[in-house]
């Protein structure tokens, strides 16, 4: 794992330079002139997400999924289900640093938007799960998540007769099973993406509609692919390398002031497997660390996809910013906060993030095309909770008492 | 959750517990009598009482031990059937906690026979109980001063989920019954007849005996099934979810409690439960793994029936031919085994917990 990391990172940094000499323009053709190894993938338009071929999709399949996303009843004490942090009307996340929690407890990081989950390898902000249906499990299980048991998850879809009926027409078993939960939530979450009618002005630009972005956005692109150099990490179709880099995130002062949040803290050392000195001297999210083991990936996250952002502020892992104007301050800035704050980990630091003298109307080109990575809202109406019911009637039960 | 592994050793217990074979005759039973004396560590029942006593101890920290088994009802269920966890049920009566230390197996179905720590982990995560991350709740802890120093003053030096579930079972063990007149040797007249009763012609002390009245042995005595069970989709899916861990055939359509069926999976097993302690009854009602006998009366009736129907029933029970001064004297007795009530603070917390978390000072320079 580790070998590939440092690869692409070592690419970037060569392509890096040659940037800094002109434009993507000058990056391509030198490339092609065989001087550099590669040069980004250029942005595109995003495509259609696949779906695996062990979780084909229906439009049973689809609608029981999003039954069970909207339903908190896949949790531990059916208060806290997929939706409850990934709020429709909050970007499918949650609009406060770090996510609400399981009741009684706060989550540690920025709760994602599902909007396009379907296309990342890797999910979580540190790539810690490798597909929704993997994802969906341990967002349902985990402590200060779902904190839900597959046993009494699965009794309880048991007992709920529209359930019972729906699986049984979608996966063929007499009873709903666990593991077909998450393929459900799975094969709802890949219909969730800004393709169709939810498509973005960027990508309909990229497409060969020129009218989709305005002047200033326009030229906030051309920052973006050249003197600010965000290409590097947020390129193709996806505007993500799906690397893990150190831009240099704070962590977040919540740590030093909220008892509910050290709680969580160190909850997440044990469970992420740090050692007895890692847990004791952890004051950040050591983030690709906690898979790799390797010292070098402290503090390193996933580049996150650009896609719908407008709706999912705060941003970052830990939603340390709240505008897009503190994130182009932070990277104009080299990878530093307004205070001046910066990664613990310094010596990990990506060596493409470093000061890079925009001006105020620069910044502002800048955030203007940041807009033109998201299109209308996606919004639905949340089904309705199917109720409980008997399994058995009185008259069996006395029946089976007789026959004792 | 449990696993099986206990399992096992239940049976071990089960069988060295007593010393008791079947069969034997009321003239062999080991003698009911005073309890034996525990050596108590205060300072690590001091913490175990806050502990019973803090919500913080459940996932969503919403319900402590307290809640199931409640102090003014002997440690039990306040009805019939215990609540659960929020958002679900339960399927069976929580059971009295006085005098749990003295026993050998526990659970309806003597499924643990090792001992209190394991029975108390069972309580702090098993999902329909308090399902509790452990490593959240030691983080819990450790974040409250209160505990920091009661854990050190404990000798436990600094919190562990270890430590929690030792800290609990030596509050356990301050549960103990004191001033019964049966202990006392101070029962009344009709309660010293109904105690010649229990011992002979009403034939209770088969299985009702040693200083805790129980053989620690499964009896089938049966006990109706309570429908609420199946009837309560909250309590049917934590029964599903149990008796599919259990790993028990076609627990889908199972319309009765297996009991210690569970642990065995053998026929002969079904519907067979380890007979209670009954002690302290005066305060535990309603009766019997579900709640399904309401007055102790009740229970008095139902054994001088010769049981429930049930085609496994034990071969020890038969109508007993009781007559009505008979049934008084013996309910005379069952109540002579109850003592005081451990309601006050040397038992209960009483003081409040805070409200939140506070943080931890100079948190970017201190370990964690
Ligand atoms: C208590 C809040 C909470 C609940 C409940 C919750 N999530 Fe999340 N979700 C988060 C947080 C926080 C993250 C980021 C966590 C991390 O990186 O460690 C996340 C990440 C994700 C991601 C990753 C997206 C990406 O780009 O990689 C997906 C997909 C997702 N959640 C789906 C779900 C589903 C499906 C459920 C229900 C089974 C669910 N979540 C339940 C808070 C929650
Ligand atoms: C070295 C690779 C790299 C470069 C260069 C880079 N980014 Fe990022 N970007 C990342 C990573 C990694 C994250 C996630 C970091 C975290 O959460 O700690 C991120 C996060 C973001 C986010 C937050 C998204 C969210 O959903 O929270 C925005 C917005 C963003 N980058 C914009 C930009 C812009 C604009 C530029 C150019 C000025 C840029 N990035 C340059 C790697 C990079
Ligand atoms: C949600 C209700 C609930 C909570 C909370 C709860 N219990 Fe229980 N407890 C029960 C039920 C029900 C049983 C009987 C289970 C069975 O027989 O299957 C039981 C059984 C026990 C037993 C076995 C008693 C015996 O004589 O066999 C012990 C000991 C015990 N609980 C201790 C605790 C402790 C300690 C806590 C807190 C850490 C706790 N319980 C929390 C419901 C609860
Ligand atoms: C064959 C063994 C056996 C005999 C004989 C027996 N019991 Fe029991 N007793 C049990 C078992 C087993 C239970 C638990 C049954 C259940 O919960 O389903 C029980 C439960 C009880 C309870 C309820 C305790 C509680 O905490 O809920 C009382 C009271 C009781 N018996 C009294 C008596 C009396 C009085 C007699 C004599 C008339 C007697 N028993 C004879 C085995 C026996």
């Amino acid at each position: 794992m580790s070998v590939n990391k440092i690869a692409p990172t070592l690419v970037a940094a060569a392509v890096a330079t040659v940037l800094a000499a002109g434009s993507v323009q000058a990056a391509n053709e030198a490339s092609a002139a065989g001087t550099a190894k590669a040069a980004p993938p250029a942005l595109a338009p995003l495509g259609e997400a696949p779906i695996p071929p062990d979780n084909k999709s229906t439009p049973d399949k689809v609608e029981l999924g999003k039954m069970l996303f909207f339903d908190p009843r896949v949790g531990g004490d059916a208060s806290t289900g997929c939706s409850t942090c990934h709020e429709p009307d909050q970007g499918w996340a949650w609009a406060e640093d770090f996510s609400r929690g399981y009741p009684g407890t706060v989550h540690w990081r920025n709760s994602q938007s599902i909007i396009n989950s379907a296309y990342f390898p890797r999910q979580f902000w540190a790539g810690s799960a490798s597909s929704n249906e993997k994802q969906a499990k341990a967002a349902a299980k985990g402590g200060v998540a779902g904190n839900g048991e597959d046993d009494i998850m699965e009794a309880r879809m048991a007992v709920i007769p529209e359930y019972r009926e729906r699986f049984k027409k979608v996966f063929g078993t007499e009873w709903p099973l666990i593991d077909d939960v998450w393929l459900a939530i799975s094969a709802f979450e890949r219909t969730m993406n800004t393709t169709g009618k939810y498509e973005v002005p960027l990508d309909k630009y990229l497409k060969g509609d020129k009218s989709a972005l305005d002047e200033q956005q326009v030229r906030g692109m051309a920052l973006f692919n050249g003197k600010a150099g965000c290409i590097n990490c947020h390129n193709g179709s996806l505007a993500t390398d799906l690397d893990y880099h150190n831009i240099g995130i704070p962590p977040n002062k919540r740590w030093e002031e909220d008892g509910l949040a050290q709680v969580t803290f160190r909850f997440e050392q044990y469970a992420k497997g740090q050692t007895e000195e890692g847990y004791r001297a952890a004051k950040s999210d050591w983030g690709f660390y906690y898979r790799s083991k390797n010292k070098w990936d402290r503090g390193k996250f996933r580049t996150a996809p650009l896609r719908y952002i407008e709706y999912t502020a705060p941003y970052m892992h830990n939603g340390v910013f709240y505008t897009l104007e503190e994130v182009v301050d932070f990277y104009n800035a080299g990878g530093v906060d307004e205070e001046g704050r910066t990664t613990l980990f310094p010596e990990n630091k990506s060596k493409l993030i470093k000061p890079l003298g925009l001006s105020d109307e620069e910044k502002e080109d800048l955030v203007a095309f940041l807009g033109a990575f998201s299109g209308p809202e996606i919004t639905m109406e949340k089904p309705k909770q199917p109720p409980y019911a008997p399994l058995f009637t009185k008259a069996e039960l006395e029946a089976a008492q007789e026959e004792k | 959750m449990v696993v099986r592994v206990t399992t096992g050793r239940a049976l071990l217990a089960a069988t060295l517990g007593l010393g008791l074979a079947a069969g034997v005759q009321a003239a062999d039973s080991p003698d009911i009598g005073p309890l034996p004396q525990l050596e108590i560590d205060k300072a690590k029942a001091e913490l175990g009482k806050r502990l019973f006593f803090d919500k913080r101890l459940s996932g969503d920290a919403a319900i402590s031990c307290a809640d199931c088994h409640v102090p003014a009802k002997g440690y039990a269920s306040e009805k019939a059937l215990s609540p659960g966890y929020p958002g679900n049920g339960h399927f069976r009566n929580a059971s009295s906690l006085v005098n749990v230390a003295h026993r050998k197996v526990w659970n309806w179905d003597g499924r643990i026979g090792t001992n209190l720590n394991d029975m108390t982990r069972e309580m702090l995560t098993e999902d329909y109980i308090m399902n509790m991350d452990m490593r959240v709740m030691q983080e819990r802890v450790k974040q409250d001063p209160v505990y920091v120093k009661m854990f050190k003053d404990a000798g436990y030096g600094e919190p562990s989920n270890g430590s929690v579930r030792k800290a609990i079972p030596e509050y356990m063990k301050t549960l103990t019954s004191k001033g019964s007149p049966f202990d006392a040797g101070k029962m009344s007249d009709s309660a010293n007849k109904g105690m010649a009763l229990f011992k002979g012609k009403a034939g209770c002390v088969q299985c009702h005996n040693g200083s805790m009245m129980t053989d620690g042995k499964p009896h089938n005595t049966g006990v109706p099934e309570n429908f609420d069970v199946f009837m309560d989709p909250m309590n049917h899916q934590a029964f599903i979810a149990f008796t599919m861990f259990q790993g028990i055939p076609n627990y889908m359509n199972l319309k009765r409690d297996p009991g210690y069926y569970n642990i065995t999976l053998m026929k002969e097993d079904m519907g067979k439960f380890i007979t209670p302690s009954l002690r302290e009854l005066k305060y535990s009602s309603p009766y019997m793994h579900n709640g399904m006998i309401a007055t102790l009366a009740d229970v008095v009736e139902f054994y001088n029936n010769g049981g429930g129907k049930d085609s496994n029933k034990s071969d020890k029970l038969k109508p007993l031919g009781l007559n009505d001064q008979e049934k008084k004297d013996l309910v005379a007795f069952l109540e002579a085994l109850s003592g005081d009530e451990l309601t006050g603070p040397e038992h209960v917390w009483d003081k409040p917990f805070p409200a939140k978390y506070e943080a931890i000072e100079n948190w970017t320079q201190v370990r964690n």
